[in-house]
């Protein structure tokens, strides 16, 4: 499996990512969409600390990733009930309050 | 794109990963495909109507789920990559001595006061 | 000088004092059955006291790496430390004087607020990829929860939501950018990738990464293409917590800013006393740009609001594209611009939000139309808040035109004129929305003629808020040479 192939598929994963974050109305889908993007940061991670590194930052970096990404989406996911326990709802685009 | 196609090679052992998958997502999407275009669609409003055990549907569809379900969710994620964060240490007990025991057991105490405080605040219970 | 783990843990005190304080917090909550309403900003106050003593003792004269090169202790880091610390102090005041934050429990809010003290402290000391992610999620992440914490009230709960968003995805790209900048080089410390990219690399996955990592910092201190968060977390979120986020976090992002940038995108140049870049990318003029667009989009939008919060955000989003004009000039004299701009900030910009609150906490609103004859209803708060706009303008006998000077001085001194003209063409647009407010409240007649009382204790730390803001304009010296000392020691 070489580098390169690795590359492609985290660069896939990130442009998947971008996509679900930009695109989607609910606020899960556009949570799913960082936890795409983080993942492909971690695949780097552990690629590169395979191919390219001699000591294994890389994959030490990419358990905390992991732990960060749990606790930022129990925090996120904390916030969007209480969005739903407000006004029954979790699409971004009723949050619209507060004028830009 | 040409080069990638043209350099996977049979002797790969992701080969045949990328076989079943191939496979797999023609099967899935053929079938679907074919049963969408080739079967009869006739409507009918008891076939189309909510399945319910045989008799008239007396529950709405949309369900509320009880938050307490997140709530032990959350528990098991954050103490599950504490788990996450033992076993590096355990696989290296005897080199990290007395001193990565310590700092593991500082570990283990701050997530400790989380417990602590989740079972106060009533996290725990059930109902 | 490297250190070792336990070696490291006397240079590492404040850090632990905040974390004991943390922890005892949350046990005297579970145990205690007291109902003492101020118990918890009593003891976080306590701690945080005791942190910026024992961040007053640290050493900074060698600088040392601790924890195997994880964070540095250096006169930058000790600089950092102490301001966010002093503005966690007065943020702790204004939160105990707050009506919005009264009717709450209350220990939840001040381990959050803890947290990200401690966050800050290990942000602006970080010298590895690793920590540097660490501590700014440990910022972000109760920062997300502070910004809710009125829960009853809407727009503070969608001004969470959005923070939430918008910082999940900056933070997940600036992730991306550092695994990038983790491949071209092999190693997470930061001082090893400035070498390896000084020694050259290929130029566009550089710029690349130095794009996505662009992304995640300007997130944090609120530059323009990365500032849409701002506005709305700042109006919806509670006072307190609003005052917090535009000193602490902006404060601690700037502290990362340069830090990183200057250690694994530029080299010290030891012969001419300054930076110099790598081969591959050229991001001061990026950062130019960002910086002119930064100041003119804040000053531009802030013209039309009509809440006071709204335009303090903005208003604080001019004053991050100010300081990011220091930032680009990559000399100690740039830098030193910025660490003095950023005292006198927190003085105006807290001395500003805490008069928000009181003026909150008596009628009950945020609309500037509702601060008319706040001159003849409680005149203290009114001629601090005077003070404060006046200052944030840069006119000249307060402490931010002082400030102003460094930063052009600088500017100016490196060539970067139309850098210049730009920011002397904002300063005086702001002029317009400060004064705004200031005619409202001595030229207008008040909508009730009640007197706005204002107690004692909040007068006295207005006081001190204000006695700075017009000192620092006069007399200057003594930040100065500390602003200045700590950069000469950012050698790593």
């Amino acid at each position: 499996m070489g580098l390169d192939k690795l590359l492609v598929i985290s660069a896939a994963l990130f442009c998947c990512g971008l996509y679900a974050i930009l695109t989607r109305r609910n606020a899960v889908a556009v949570l799913m969409g960082v936890e795409l993007i983080l993942n492909a940061a971690n695949i780097n991670f552990v690629a590169f600390s395979h191919y390219v590194s001699r000591v294994i930052g890389g994959q030490i970096f990419a358990v905390f990733v992991i732990v960060l990404a749990a606790a930022e989406a129990a925090v996120a996911l904390a916030i969007f009930l209480r969005m739903y326990a407000t006004t029954g709802t979790v699409e971004i685009d009723a949050a619209d309050q507060l004028k830009g | 794109m040409l080069n990638f196609v043209s350099s996977i090679q049979f002797s790969d052992p992701y080969f045949s990963v990328l076989l079943l998958l191939v496979i797999a997502l023609a099967m899935s999407v053929g079938f679907v495909f074919l049963s969408q275009a080739l079967g009869p669609k006739r409507y009918d409003r008891v076939k189309y109507s909510v399945y319910e055990c045989g008799v008239d549907p007396i529950t709405p569809a949309a369900v509320r789920i009880s938050v307490k379900f997140y709530l032990i969710a959350l528990l098991f994620i954050l103490f599950d990559l504490e788990a996450a964060f033992l076993y590096p240490w355990a696989v290296l007990f005897r080199q990290l001595g007395w001193f990565g025991f310590i700092e593991m057991g500082i570990f283990i105490l701050i997530l400790l006061a989380g417990l602590v405080y989740a079972w106060k605040k009533g996290a725990l219970d059930w109902q | 000088m490297h250190l070792g783990n336990l070696a490291s843990l006397t240079f590492f005190l404040p850090e632990l004092a905040v974390t004991a304080t943390i922890l005892l917090l949350i046990l005297v909550h579970v145990a205690g059955k007291s109902r003492y309403s101020a118990a918890p900003a009593l003891l976080s106050l306590a701690g945080v006291g005791a942190a910026l003593l024992l961040v007053a003792l640290q050493p900074a004269s060698p600088g040392r790496l601790l924890f195997e090169g994880m964070v540095a202790l250096d006169g930058f880091a000790i600089f950092f430390k102490a301001l966010t610390a002093l503005a966690t102090i007065v943020v702790i005041f204004m939160s105990m004087e707050s009506r919005d934050l009264a009717g709450r429990t209350q220990t939840e809010y001040y381990v959050f607020l803890l947290s990200v003290l401690l966050g800050m402290f290990l942000l602006a000391a970080s010298t590895d990829i690793v920590m540097l992610y660490l501590a700014l999620e440990l910022v972000s992440i109760p920062s997300y929860l502070l910004a809710g914490y009125l829960k009853g009230k809407e727009s503070s709960t969608e001004a969470a939501m959005k923070y939430v968003v918008y910082g999940a995805t900056a933070s997940g790209v600036m992730i991306y950018g550092f695994s990038l900048l983790y491949g071209l080089t092999g190693t997470t410390q930061m001082a090893e990738i400035g070498r390896a990219l000084a020694a050259g690399k290929a130029p566009l996955p550089v710029f690349l990464a130095a794009a996505m990592v662009t992304v995640g910092f300007g997130f944090k201190i609120a530059a323009v293409p990365f500032h849409m968060w701002s506005p709305d977390v700042y109006e919806g979120a509670p006072t307190p917590v609003t005052a917090f986020l535009s000193v602490g976090p902006k404060a601690a992002g700037f502290a990362v800013l340069v830090r990183f940038f200057y250690t694994v995108f530029a080299s010290p140049d030891a012969a001419a006393g300054m930076w110099k870049l790598p081969p591959s990318v050229d991001w001061t003029l990026l950062f130019g740009v960002l910086s002119a667009v930064t100041m003119s989009v804040g000053n531009l939008v802030a013209i039309n609001q009509n809440n006071v919060k709204r335009l303090l955000a903005y208003s604080s989003i001019a004053h991050a594209g100010y300081m990011l004009m220091g930032f680009v000039l990559l000399t100690p004299a740039g830098l030193k611009a910025i660490l003095f701009y950023l005292v006198v900030y927190l003085f105006m910009n807290l001395g500003a939000f805490y008069v928000v609150v009181l003026v909150a906490n008596g009628t009950g609103s945020e609309d500037i139309a509702d601060y008319s004859g706040l001159g003849r209803r409680a005149p203290f708060a009114a001629v601090s808040l005077a003070i404060f706009l006046f200052a944030l303008t840069g006119i000249p006998p307060f402490s931010g035109f002082i400030g102003k000077v460094y930063l052009f001085a600088e500017v100016i001194n490196r060539g970067v004129y139309w850098l210049a003209v730009v920011a002397a063409l904002n300063s005086v647009v702001s002029l317009y929305y400060y004064a705004r407010i200031v005619k409202v409240m001595f030229l207008e007649d008040p909508k009730e003629s009640a007197e706005l009382p204002v107690p004692a204790f909040p007068r006295a730390v207005l006081s001190l808020l204000a006695i700075p803001t017009l000192v620092l304009g006069i007399y200057w010296e003594p930040v100065a040479r500390v602003a200045a000392n700590s950069v000469r020691l950012l050698a790593f």
